[in-house]
């Protein structure tokens, strides 16, 4: 009798926690309203909130700064300031799209507004602000134009891409040269193959698996036009896999790259277990505060292939009741001025074209940290988005262990691109 | 006044419980029946939910990954129900007498549970990989030419985490089993000892009989949380659920379907429910089980 009293108390215990935290608010939640046929008309004045993401502390005095000078410029405009905490970003601004409080301008990178888009939650500032396109770089711009939808969904914000970080102690105690190094997969195959050889085993050149970006960067089409499948199990995907499958086979990767994540990569190169990474062009400051010494070790080369271009804008919500306040806002903080400023505290890059000539891009200190931000400005040029913005972490979640299941050997590159494919395209019809 | 006495009495309990029930219909009974009315819709955290009627169900029939993760979660609870029932029993047996410096062990035998589940999986994924101490050691003694893939096989990196939720697990069901053990009456034992029993036979007559509630329990509870793993899977396998995402659990799985924007809640939700099918399964056998043995 006891003991049936305890499970009866354990069933109902486990049938409350298994379906509590399955509850789920409303599916229909709308923020936004009518926000396709926006124009820019009407005073600048009034309330207005801004959300931007983990930009305090540390940049909070230039916020501070953009804001008063906007509210200055404009007698009787209030701004809000909203900074929200790095981690769970997506979750807080999908919980304010769902209730109906998205800020009126809100940072938002194209993943995070595409499906904003989707719902008419966010404002055409192509249609609302016509003239705006002039100011700023195609490529910026392009990043929030989304297949499948009409107009442009935000301001470019700020830039960046990657940069090929050497490990130049480790390169040269092994015989390569860190003034000339790999720029083709196939010179980096050749360089980890020296590397893994004189080394016996004890040190990596790559600690990467390859993605999305690598197919891109090998000529395969990675998405319909529509935007609505994926195609990149192509023989040409599956070629490159192979590629990689036979370095992984001869030891040229540590096997835990099988589930490392992007960052593993850097993480193996900050501790200088690697001698080769990928980063944005201020890796090497990061780097100074985490391995003091190796970071003046370290040298830049520009990334293999095309470069990616990372992207982060503001939005305008389509259901701001300032619409006219909202847009000059969102322009105020873009602004070339705004963003040469922004960009003198940060390794971060302006989206305006009007910054393309300012020498403190494109001249280096001397330094290898300033070297980087050269080599990742003048990549800038010819950067582009290389994953397609349908590319949620779910989804690539699922390439990543079907990449990592082709790299083990136990199936093939193409099984492993076709089950990727299926998989994909059946979570973007959900 | 007797007619006022009655009165209170009428409203009176239903005015002590009403914050509890309150608190209870709205955050656990309304979120269940909302997670059974979605997993028959197309409900994503913006727009969907539409009634698509069994869809859901009948996708996940098909869905190679729960297949997966159920066998996993099988496998789990096949290896951890034993080792968590029976282990934690003789731990408390040994740590149940009173020695000079036996604070010592149970305290030591009670720290993994103390511990984040998260920070010790990955303590356990430092000291698994490639380079980690285990290979290490493995490498010195000359065992393995090459390091063990413990983190990136598949079945390795099950067995893994199997490992680490029994270590983990051990501290808790101990304390558990001392606390039943010591409501087992003594004279039973000194009855038993001088009808000239073996220690074996008044272990399996006397002391199991004596925690068998408790036995029955501890038996629920890991069944439970073996068929819901997450922490050990999610971190040992750096959230990626292995290699072809073969090594993921249900939880693992629901999690990757209802998160970001563009989850499907719907679906997360039809899995939900049969998870929570499967785990009240086990109980009731045990359960019955139980009845029947009594």
């Amino acid at each position: 009798m006891r003991t049936s009293h305890w499970i009866r108390l354990a069933v109902a215990a486990v049938a409350a926690a298994t379906l509590v935290g399955c509850g789920l608010g409303d599916p229909n939640g709308s923020g936004g309203t009518g926000a396709g046929d926006a124009s820019a008309g009407g005073e600048v004045k009034g309330k207005v909130s801004l959300q931007t993401w983990a930009l305090k502390p540390k940049f909070t005095a230039y916020m501070e700064g953009v804001i008063d000078a906007f509210e200055k410029k404009h007698p009787g405009v209030q701004v809000e300031w909203l900074d929200q905490p790095g981690e769970g970003y997506s979750e807080k601004v999908l919980s304010q799209a769902a209730g109906g409080t998205l800020p009126d301008v809100v940072n938002l990178p194209p993943d995070f507004a595409l499906p904003l888009v989707k719902q008419n939650m966010l404002l055409d500032v192509a249609k609302a602000d016509p003239k705006r396109a002039s100011d700023y770089v195609e490529g910026g711009t392009a990043a929030y134009r989304f297949a499948g939808q009409d107009g442009t969904y935000g301001y470019p914000w700020y830039l960046n891409t990657d940069v090929n970080y050497w490990n130049a102690t480790l390169l040269t105690r092994y015989g390569l040269d860190p003034k000339k190094p790999p720029a083709t997969l196939d010179e980096l195959i050749a360089a980890a193959r020296t590397v893994k050889e004189k080394s016996d085993g004890s040190v990596y050149l790559m600690s990467r698996k390859p993605g999305l970006m690598d197919f891109a960067n090998a000529g395969v089409k990675l998405m319909s036009d529509d935007g609505k499948t994926f195609t990149f199990n192509t023989p040409e995907a599956a070629a490159l896999l192979d590629t990689y499958r036979g370095a992984f086979k001869d030891g040229l990767l540590p096997k835990d790259v099988l589930t490392e994540k992007y960052a593993g990569n850097a993480k193996l190169f900050t501790s200088g277990t690697v001698a080769w990474t990928t980063a944005g062009g201020n890796y090497i400051t990061s780097l100074a505060a985490d391995n003091p010494s190796l970071a003046p070790q370290v040298v830049s080369s520009p990334a293999m292939g095309t470069p990616p271009l990372y992207v982060q804008g503001l939005s305008v919500s389509g259901g701001t009741k300032n619409r006219a306040t909202a847009l000059a806002l969102a322009r105020w903080v873009t602004n070339a001025e705004n963003q040469a400023a922004f960009a003198r505290l940060t390794s971060i890059f302006p989206s305006t074209k009007a910054s393309a000539s300012d020498a403190f891009f494109s001249k280096s200190d001397g330094t290898n940290a300033g070297d980087a931000k050269v080599t990742a400005f003048s990549s800038l040029a010819g950067a582009r988005m290389l994953e397609p913005v349908q590319a949620n972490d779910a989804i690539k979640t699922v390439i990543n262990q079907q990449i990592a299941l082709a790299l083990s050997g136990r199936t093939s590159s193409k099984e492993a691109l076709d089950t990727a494919v299926t998989r994909c395209n059946q979570m973007l019809k959900d | 006044m007797t007619h006022r006495l009655t009165h209170r009495r009428w409203f009176t309990p239903w005015l002590l419980a009403g914050p509890a029930v309150v608190w209870l219909a709205v955050f656990n009974l309304w979120p269940a029946v909302n997670t059974v009315i979605l997993s028959f819709t197309n409900a994503k955290p913006l727009g969907g939910g539409h009634f698509t009627g069994l869809d859901n169900y009948e996708r996940a029939l098909s869905d190679e990954q729960l297949i997966d993760a159920l066998v996993n979660s099988i496998v789990y609870l096949l290896v951890c129900l034993p080792l968590l029932t029976l282990l934690p029993l003789l731990l408390a047996l040994l740590v149940e007498k009173k020695l000079p410096g036996i604070t010592f062990f149970r305290t030591a035998f009670y720290t993994p549970v103390v511990a984040s589940a998260v920070v010790v999986a990955l303590i356990w994924g430092w000291v698994l990989d490639d380079r980690g101490l285990v290979n290490g050691v493995l490498g010195q003694l000359g065992l393995a030419d090459q390091p063990v893939s413990f983190l990136t096989d598949r079945w390795l990196l099950l067995f893994s985490a199997i490992g680490l939720t029994v270590w983990k697990g051990l501290g808790y069901y101990m304390v558990i089993y001392l606390s039943a053990l010591g409501n087992v009456a003594r004279e039973l034992h000194e009855a038993a000892a001088v009808d000239g029993a073996s220690a074996v036979r008044r272990f399996w007559h006397v002391t199991l009989p004596g925690v068998r509630p408790a036995m029955m329990l501890i038996s629920v509870l890991i069944s439970v949380s073996a068929l819901r793993v997450f922490s050990e899977l999610y971190v040992l396998s750096n959230g990626t659920g292995g290699p072809g995402g073969r090594d993921m659990s249900v939880v693992m799985l629901i999690q990757m379907y209802s998160r970001g924007f563009t989850g499907h809640i719907g679906y997360a939700s039809a899995l939900s429910l049969l998870l929570f099918m499967i785990t009240v399964g086990p109980m009731l056998l045990l359960a019955r089980l139980n009845r029947k043995a009594a």
